[in-house]
């Protein structure tokens, strides 16, 4: 993957934001951070900016009716607001047991934790309305979208716990149900499942107009493989093992992961959905970058 | 291949170490929790079965280590003929012939038999072999050293002789061990010939051969030790119409299990027969037989005590020799007109028995030359000599005189006699604190030497109330002091002579000396030594060494010898054997008394009269012919093997530890294996950094 240079940015690494227990002091310090590092805020108060006109309909508020341009035109027009094109943002965190791996002090779910809440709080901060999902087999909190509830967001990533095993697809498709208006979402999982499946499962969410962007969170020793010794390999989750020789199995490995991935951001590109690899020994630019890209087109959109 | 060490081979098994690490081990036991096997899963496990040992070099390397070391440890060797033959031909053995020839070896045909055996070994040596002959009995003689020629060898075995010394084997021993040390021949024997006498062993010697030596023990005792011996003679004198005459009891033992019977016991006195008596031994025990007492007219009467007719015949004679008492001459020299002083000495000197001594007092005035012939010592008792008396003492006592000075008010202060042992201060005057006392006496000295033991009696309850304070010159020896350090008793050696200075008097007026029970002995003691006395010692025992200097001083003072007083003592020792050794001037200072019998010392000028003699015999040990196992002396000092007198002593084949030895395979099998283990350890870390590298 390739780095976003952001000159100026301090990003903070996640062996010390781990240090930080309170999320949202954390998510401050990110995406403060990252927002001053910008030479300039495109994103920023655009919510109270003028977007367009649209004609007048019964029901509209009178207050907001351009009587300059009806003194032109003799026609009733309605100012509209980039104030009143706010957002629903929410998150899918997967808490499956796998996401508790940490080859070094922080796990995939921790760093998950870190994108969401930076994430939630860049949007809080925007006047988007905040949610969040988690699950693993089943859905174990369900936070609706709102611009009330980006305490209720933290505290809910405070109080996940990656302990048992999931069923991703099975709950994305689940999930697609709840989801009636246009969203952004932002799916954070290490996605071990087949590329195909889970792009069947996550169109849903396109088809209802949603913006999906999927954070694929994987740990430096899912990806490099970097043991030496012949061991038992035990799965997190089905606690099946498997006798793994790493001299033997490493290359394989490797490659089969390289395509795993090629093949997620290819079909993901394909059925427009943002692909994000976060590697969870990097800073978390990355996901943020990700995030306003996606934020920046849908207000374009408007 | 043979193998000396057979059993190590089950330690191939070990061989299955590297296998198990390359096959089983590789999987570490403990588990490695992974997010998902969804990718591992997919990749076939039978090709990671197949590719287990997946560094076959490596992993024969390491077999092929493990087996070398193995190999060498199992001690490999060739036992094939050419092997044998190059070893058996190699002549490289150190022999060492160790032959008893103590006294004990003279019983029946022990020594002849030792012989033999020591010839039987000089027969079995090979070519090239190199024997040392070691002749032994309580020392070592090399007769023959590390040579190849068995001619010498066999003369130095026919020349040797039965010595009349006691038996030792640890010096022998260490003889051996010294010789086996030193040799780089690395077939190493000793062959220990002799009787295995109990009594010259003692079993806390450590003695340790070299390693791989080998010692023989070869016995030539026949178990047959029956042996009459003359165990003790006691000499009782009596006066008996102004003849001395000595009764002789003489002690046997009986070493046999069957009585002895009226055995004859015969008394020869300068090679006369005196008188016979028959005894009566039980099996191992001793007896006693008393002669009628024989009179004692001359000095060194030649006396041999006859006693039974075994296969020992070295100590069936006891000799020894019979003189008459010696009288020590004192002569008293009392201040004028005091001789009251002098009670307690004239009482206490005339008390002595062993020896008498003839006492004369004479006052200082009166004191001439005349009165020093004849005497052995003089006590000058607080009295002031004039010059001429002075230097007579000083005189006397250069030419082998004692003198005993006592030391009271009147003595003067004078540093210039050569006689006075120190400068000599005013008296200390102690009567205002109950006196002083004896601080320390000099126990090592003869004159308190029987006093060591506290039993002996005590002088810390002696008082002295007044002493000389005498400040003692460096070369003179302080034999007791008081409690306040002051000397006591003071020697001072002048030529041949003995002073001795006591610091205060003998007259109960300074002190209670007299009075106490330890003056008489202590007074005794004193005279003798200054008298240069010696209990005169019937015989002697092989191997101690004379030293003729006091009986000779005794016998010019005494007037034996026409020898001039003072002048240097010599002579010639003629010894049983007819050897003749000279004494002093440019001759030994002393003869080691080496045969049994009688010695002769003949000094110039004796006339008529008979030589000194000193009899000798046989150490009493050497009468016990009790053996022990000779497997006791070669287990004591390490590798040995079992031989019995006769066998044969040849070249014997070489052993397999000879072989082996010899071949050394396991060396270069040891080294080899850890060369591997060295290159395999290079290897496995040039790999284990490129496999880090790549990963």
């Amino acid at each position: 993957m390739e780095a976003h240079a952001v000159s100026g940015a301090r990003f903070v690494d996640p062996k010390v934001l781990a240090r930080i227990k309170d999320l949202e002091l954390l998510a401050r310090s990110v995406v403060d951070g990252f927002i001053n590092g910008l030479h300039r805020a495109p994103y920023f108060g655009a919510s109270i900016d003028f977007a367009e006109h649209r004609g007048y309909v019964p029901g509209d508020d009178i207050r907001r009716v351009d009587w300059r341009l009806y003194a032109r035109t003799d026609k009733y027009f309605v100012k509209q607001y980039e104030a009143d094109t706010n957002a629903n943002f929410s998150v899918l965190l997967d808490t499956s047991k796998s996401m508790s791996f940490a080859s070094g002090e922080v796990s995939k779910l921790d760093y998950a934790k870190f994108v969401a809440a930076c994430l939630a709080y860049l949007s809080h901060r925007q006047r988007d309305r905040v949610g969040i999902v988690t699950f693993d087999k089943e859905v174990l909190s369900y936070v609706p979208s709102s611009a009330k509830h980006f305490n209720v967001l933290l505290h809910t990533l405070e109080q996940a716990r990656a302990e048992r095993p999931g069923r991703l697809l099975a709950m994305l498709t689940e999930i697609a149900e709840h989801f009636k208006r246009r969203s952004i979402v932002a799916l954070i999982s290490d996605l071990y499942e087949n590329p195909e499946e889970l792009l069947d499962a996550l169109k849903p969410y396109s088809f209802r107009g949603n913006d999906l962007v999927v954070f694929h969170v994987l740990d430096p020793a899912e990806i490099d493989f970097p043991y030496r010794d012949s061991s038992r390999f035990q799965d997190l989750e089905s606690g099946e093992e498997m006798p793994v020789v790493p001299d033997v199995f490493a290359d394989q490995y490797r490659k089969m992961i390289r395509d795993h991935i090629d093949a997620l951001r290819s079909k993901c590109s394909d059925s427009r959905i943002d692909y994000v690899l976060l590697n969870t020994s990097k800073p978390l630019d990355e996901a943020l970058f990700s995030y306003l890209g996606n934020r920046e087109r849908l207000m374009r959109v408007r | 291949m043979s193998f000396l060490a057979p059993l190590f081979f089950v330690a191939l098994a070990a061989v299955a170490v590297p296998i198990f690490v390359h096959l089983i081990q590789r999987e570490r036991k403990d588990i490695v929790e992974f997010p998902s096997l969804m990718f591992i899963r997919r990749i076939p496990y039978q090709s990671v079965e197949r590719r287990r040992i997946h560094n076959w070099p490596l992993l024969l390397m390491r077999i092929a280590a493990m087996a070398l070391v193995i190999a060498a440890f199992s001690r490999p060797f060739f036992a094939t003929e050419a092997a044998t033959a190059a070893i058996t031909s190699s002549g490289d053995r150190e022999v060492i012939i160790l032959l008893d020839r103590s006294a004990s070896m003279a019983y029946g045909d022990h020594w002849t038999r030792a012989q033999d055996e020591a010839r039987r070994v000089i027969n079995g040596l090979g070519g090239q072999d190199r024997a040392t002959l070691v002749l032994f009995d309580r020392g070592v003689e090399e007769a023959v050293r590390a040579t190849t020629n068995r001619g010498e060898l066999e003369l130095a075995v026919r020349q040797a002789a039965v010595s009349a010394e006691a038996t030792r084997y640890a010096p022998a021993l260490r003889e051996a061990q010294s010789l086996l040390s030193r040799s780089d021949r690395q077939r190493k024997e000793a062959y220990l010939i002799s009787d295995f006498q109990k009594s010259g062993w003692e079993r806390q010697e450590e003695i340790q051969l070299p390693q791989g030596a080998v010692l023989t023990p070869v016995s030539v005792s026949t178990g047959d030790t029956a042996n009459l011996s003359v165990s003790s003679l006691a000499i009782q004198r009596a006066t008996f119409s102004n003849e001395e005459r000595a009764t002789i009891t003489v002690g046997l033992i009986n070493r046999s299990g069957t009585a002895v019977t009226n055995q004859a016991v015969r008394l020869d006195m300068d090679g006369r027969q005196i008188g016979t008596r028959n005894v009566t031994i039980a099996p191992n025990a001793s007896g006693s037989v008393a002669f009628d007492p024989v009179t004692v007219a001359e000095a060194n009467l030649r006396g041999i005590i006859r006693a039974g007719s075994d296969a020992f015949a070295r100590d069936n004679d006891f000799y020894f020799v019979l003189s008459p008492s010696r009288t020590v001459s004192v002569l008293l020299v009392h201040a004028d007109g005091q001789p009251a002083d002098a009670q307690f000495l004239t009482i206490g000197l005339g008390r002595s028995k062993t020896p008498p001594f003839k006492v004369d007092a004479v006052p200082a005035s009166r004191f001439t030359a005349a009165n020093l012939e004849g005497r052995s010592v003089v006590v000058l008792n607080d009295a002031a000599l004039s010059t001429a008396g002075a230097d007579l003492l000083t005189k006397f006592v250069g030419q082998g005189g004692g003198l005993f000075m006592v030391l009271g008010s009147r003595t003067p202060v004078s540093g210039a006699w050569p006689l006075m042992p120190g400068s000599l201060s005013a008296p200390v005057d102690r009567t205002g604190f109950r006196g002083g006392t004896f601080g320390s006496p000099d126990y090592s000295h003869p004159i308190f030497e029987q006093f060591k033991d506290p039993r002996a009696g005590s002088f810390a309850n002696m008082r002295f109330f007044r002493y000389r304070r005498l400040a003692v010159a460096p070369d003179d020896r302080v034999l007791a002091r008081f409690d306040d350090g002051a000397a006591a008793i003071v020697e001072r050696r002048a030529g041949s002579g003995r002073v001795v200075a006591f610091t205060s008097t003998l007259d109960g007026d300074w002190n209670d000396f007299p009075r106490h029970a330890m003056f008489l002995p202590l007074l005794h003691e004193t005279v003798k030594y200054l008298a240069q006395y010696g209990d005169l010692e019937e015989w002697h025992t092989v191997g101690r060494m004379l030293d003729i200097s006091a009986p000779v001083a005794s016998m010019v003072r005494q007037g034996q010898t026409s020898m001039l007083p003072g002048a240097g003592r010599s002579g010639v020792v003629v010894s049983p054997g007819g050897q003749q050794t000279t004494l002093g001037g440019e001759g030994a200072p002393a003869v080691e008394l080496a045969e049994q019998g009688f010695y002769s010392v003949r000094l110039p000028g004796t006339g008529d009269r008979r030589p000194f003699t000193v009899a000798v015999n046989l150490d009493p040990a050497e009468s016990d012919l009790t053996a022990l196992p000779p497997t006791d002396i070669s287990s004591a000092v390490g590798t040995a093997s079992t031989t019995v007198a006769g066998q044969s002593f040849d070249r014997p084949a070489p052993t397999p530890v000879d072989l082996e030895k010899r071949q050394s395979l396991w060396w270069f099998l040891l080294v080899a294996g850890l060369s591997l283990l060295l290159v395999e350890a290079v290897l496995s870390n040039i790999q284990s950094k490129r496999l880090g590298l790549k990963t």
